[in-house]
């Protein structure tokens, strides 16, 4: 079978956006429903300061359900997170069948309830900076992440979040 | 009582001397200079964990009540501490979060640590090594012997951390200091090297004070859905919350039920040594410093006020230097899953914090704060914040419910409870 690389790399992108779609919606299940049974995620950040690289959080599939599935339990910060996304480099593999993507992540906040919500609420705030560092599995048309990485630039998140990246 | 009128609102509470405080402690920046001065700078602080500077020549800079501190190893792996700050016209002299002297900067050579500015150098132990054209500017006016850096209290203590104290008339140790609050932990840390894994921090628009009582108190479990879930039982009512000389204080240990919370795990294989499986122990160091040790992950907070409402909090999190990869994978997991930026309770603290700051930023109405919880000293005993408080008030002669008088007045509580009368009775003729 030959492999359309153009149109799978478009097919790539358009389900890196799809996710940034359903991740902004909080639509949790919708999102992990793009991801194959032994997807990876992690939140990754380089420390300057003890010279390491860190995980900040990580979990399989399941792991991600339960945490997702466990939000409404846990008090939270609940101001939307917007993803500004751009998928820089789509690499199909030669055989079709996998693929890994690039791509850049500005995510920004707009303030509801974290703080001073009279104040406050309304505001749109730089939440932070990164990359998304994707690995997808290729079945004919059917395509999954298999790996999210992102990796933080921005490492001052203060009051942080209950929500993956 | 039905809701309360401003003067009711803010009487004294019908609790005793010491069981609650006036928020002005909390946001008054008078008050918050005061702090800096007479308490930051005269205390023991646990600045960075060894293993941030593991070879000669490593360095870590932080600030200290806003003096630039900067911490080295030298050629004889001994750590030393400094004032970051060139003798010459007072620039900040290392301005990296951490690195190495091994090689040389722009302006100066490997092994020293060099001013940019006019390229003045000094050696691991805080000796000027070199002045540029020395003669010629200063004749024999000013040699370099005149010049080192302004030397600082350190110790390694407690499982590799490095304390710093600015005062040079300190009489205590780091163990004198503790009083024996470190003495639950000690075992475990002390038993073989730490590592560090975990660094992040947080600038939150509260008073440093906020998130040390958070630390203190564990009533707040009810803002923890993972807290409860994993932790209500008998034992966990009867850990204990203990108070030690200088102001600080430990909270005992019970056994965390970890599988309580969907997708967690038992931190059993990971048990730091000596500590009983899924144990968990916490310390409050005076004036701003936390040890939380949690089965398999050891956290430590460390609090760098930077106004009467805002701070900063470095967060470490540490397992021990023989980990395998793997093991290690697992520890920063445990760690992180609660405590990380997107940990499950760690969130929720500083959402805490963030929402009481927002009620207390500076020049806000005063109030009155409770700190009045008796349970037998168990673990929603407050006596952990009265503890502390009892402490702040000494170093600062101010009396925490009525900062502007002195504790002196109040210590024995008398004069604060005729005061109490004083105004209730007040209040009634009003
Ligand atoms: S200010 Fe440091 S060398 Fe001049
Ligand atoms: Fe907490």
């Amino acid at each position: 079978m030959s492999v359309n690389y153009a149109e799978t790399k478009e097919a790539v992108k358009s389900l890196i956006y799809q996710a940034c779609l359903y991740q902004d919606d909080l639509n949790w299940d919708a999102w992990l429903k793009l991801c194959d049974a032994d997807f990876q995620y992690r939140i990754c950040a380089y420390s300057p300061e003890i010279q390491a690289d860190m995980i900040y959080l990580s979990g399989g599939l399941e792991d991600m359900r339960s945490l997702t599935g466990m939000l409404s339990k846990h008090n939270s910060d609940h101001s939307p997170l917007r993803r500004h996304c751009v998928a820089y480099q789509v690499t199909v593999a030669e055989d079709g069948r996998s693929a890994e993507s690039v791509s850049s992540v500005t995510v920004f906040q707009t303030q509801l309830d974290g703080i001073n919500s009279h104040v406050d609420a309304g505001e749109s705030r730089l939440f932070l900076v990164g990359r998304y560092h994707d690995k997808f599995s290729i079945n004919g048309g059917d395509i999954k992440f298999t790996e999210r990485t992102a990796r933080l630039d921005t490492r001052r998140l203060d009051k942080g979040s209950h929500w993956p990246i | 009582m039905s809701a309360r009128n401003h003067a009711q609102w803010t009487a004294a509470p019908k609790l005793k001397a010491g069981e609650w405080v006036d928020s002005r402690i909390y946001s008054d920046q008078a008050i918050f200079e005061e702090e800096l001065q007479k308490i930051w700078k005269r205390s023991w602080i646990p600045v960075c964990h060894e293993s941030e500077l593991k070879n000669a020549y490593d360095f870590r800079t932080m600030t200290i009540a806003r003096e630039p501190v900067i911490v080295v190893r030298g050629n004889d792996m001994k750590v030393r501490a400094f004032l970051n700050v060139c003798p010459h016209r007072g620039n900040m002299i290392e301005r990296r979060p951490s690195g190495s002297f091994k090689r040389g900067t722009p302006s100066g050579t490997p092994k020293h640590m060099t001013c940019m500015f006019h390229a003045w150098q000094f050696d691991m132990k805080g000796r000027c090594a070199y002045i540029s054209r020395c003669e010629e500017g200063y004749q024999k006016r000013l040699r370099k012997e005149d010049v080192g850096l302004r030397k600082l209290n350190c110790e390694v203590y407690f499982g590799g951390f490095v304390w710093v104290c600015l005062d040079d008339d300190i009489d205590m140790t780091v163990e004198q200091w503790a009083a024996g609050a470190l003495d639950v932990l000690s075992p475990s840390l002390n038993a073989e090297p730490l590592e560090i894994f975990h660094y992040h921090k947080a600038i939150i628009p509260c008073n440093y004070k906020l998130w040390h009582d958070t630390n203190c108190e564990f009533y707040h479990d009810y803002l923890h859905y993972h807290n409860r879930i994993t932790g209500f039982n008998d034992a966990y009512f009867a850990r204990k919350n203990s108070g030690f000389k200088n102001g600080h204080i430990n909270v005992g240990s019970f056994e965390v039920q970890y599988d309580q919370y969907e997708g967690f795990e038992s931190r059993e294989a990971l048990s730091f040594p000596h500590l009983p499986p899924n144990h968990w122990y916490m310390i409050d160091m005076f004036p701003g410093v936390n040890f939380n040790l949690r089965g398999s992950a050891l956290r430590c907070d460390l609090m760098t006020p930077l106004a009467a409402d805002k701070v900063m909090i470095e967060f470490r999190g540490l397992g021990l230097a023989s980990d395998t990869p793997q093991q290690r994978r697992t520890r920063i997991d445990h760690h992180n899953s609660i405590w990380g930026p997107f940990g499950r309770n760690l969130h929720e603290d500083l959402l805490a914090v963030t929402a009481q700051g927002a009620c207390m930023h500076q020049a806000a109405e005063n109030r009155r704060i409770l700190h009045g919880r008796h349970e037998n000293q168990t673990i929603h005993d407050e006596n952990g914040m009265r503890h502390y408080y009892e402490e702040w008030g000494r170093w600062l002669n101010r009396l925490p419910s009525d900062p502007d008088r002195a504790f002196a007045d109040g210590a024995g509580g008398r004069a604060a409870v005729a005061r109490d009368a004083e105004r209730e009775l007040a209040l009634e003729e009003a």
